[in-house]
């Protein structure tokens, strides 16, 4: 596939590199399909509604202050860089503490970073299935009583909008990576 | 790109026993918990971070991210942080962190303080300010 560099002359720090920064798989596989429900309590089939969308997937979980805030913040501040990447992007949040977290709390939790933030929920055996589909170990409850933590996968997955699983960002990504990649997956859309 | 300043705390009591503070601040709550992160450099005797204390929170706890070879991250309890002469201690993301939980409503650019509770120095408070997530990473041009 060719790749087009895309070059912003008006911001000189998002000029994309042409070669993606971030831990390309080896393979390409197709967007999986799983259906969760949404904030407002609809139901979300993954794959439909990403169709042709450059799609972030995160796993998380609210009580998490250290990686999962961070990893959403860094990517509103480049969606803000490249509004016309993010107009046609989608970032979906899937928790994977069903036990605290409400679907009004995670919409919260979203609008703190991008209120176009997609966030999903579901019964455990949801997002079970869900997380296998992605490709990810699915999250375990770790410690009892109120305070106990969610061990996940810290990797933001990234699908081009052709609907290929091409390249994730574990935590520790930079910005100027987020932009450069971006600017490369928002071409890539079969054509 | 934002710049962080270093946060260099003089008042009385931020550099009991010969431990300096910088770098202090507390990622926007955006979630019940929050994540202090900070660098304490100590040219004095060795010593031990008990805990903290604050007003912003039900509880602060000492906690590190762990990543493990696959990429799953995982966050455990740390009852205390050694703090060695002529070493440095550093809560960044994705490391240790001094976890706020249940804490209050904060917005960018207010300015908090929570006390430090060494084994040998004592109660020690220090200023940190609040920012953005993901201004709380340096070197994250």
């Amino acid at each position: 596939m060719l790749l087009v560099l895309v070059a912003l002359g008006a911001c000189g720090g998002n000029v994309a590199s042409g070669e993606l920064q971030g831990a390309v798989v080896d393979a390409p596989r197709p967007k999986p399909s799983f259906t969760l429900t949404d904030t407002a309590g609809e139901p979300y089939r993954f794959a439909a509604e990403t169709e042709d969308k450059l799609t972030l997937l995160y796993f998380g979980y609210l009580n998490c202050p250290d990686i999962c805030p961070v990893h959403l913040a860094q990517i509103a501040e480049v969606f803000d860089r490249l509004p016309d990447v993010a107009r046609d992007a989608a970032v979906v949040f899937v928790s994977v503490d069903p036990e605290r977290d409400s679907p009004e709390e995670i919409r919260r939790f979203l609008d703190n970073f991008d209120s176009r933030f997609v966030g999903l929920t579901g019964t455990p055996s949801e997002l079970d299935e869900a997380q296998r589909a992605a490709g990810v170990t699915p999250a375990v409850v770790e410690g009892e009583g109120d305070e106990y933590t969610v061990d996940h996968a810290g990797w933001v997955i990234a699908y081009s909008p052709d609907g290929q699983y091409r390249v994730n960002y574990p935590f520790g990504t930079r910005q100027s990576e987020w932009t450069n990649d971006l600017q490369i997956l928002v071409t890539m859309d079969g054509s | 790109m934002l710049v962080l300043a270093g946060l260099v705390v003089s008042a009385c009591g931020a550099d009991a026993g010969g431990i300096v503070i910088t770098d202090a601040r507390l990622g926007l709550p955006t979630g019940p918990n929050a994540a202090l992160y900070l660098t304490a450099a100590n040219d004095g005797p060795s010593d031990r971070l008990l805990g903290v204390e604050t007003d912003l929170a039900a509880a602060v706890e000492i906690h590190e991210t762990v990543t493990d070879t696959d990429g799953t991250i995982a966050m455990h309890t740390v009852d205390a942080l050694e703090l060695a002469e002529g070493d440095t201690l550093v809560l960044e993301p994705g490391g240790l962190h001094l976890m706020l939980v249940d804490v209050v409503r904060l917005v960018v650019g207010d300015s908090v303080v929570v006390t430090l509770d060494w084994e040998k120095a004592g109660p020690m408070p220090i200023r940190a300010e609040v920012v953005d997530p993901s201004d709380t990473l340096f070197d994250d041009g």
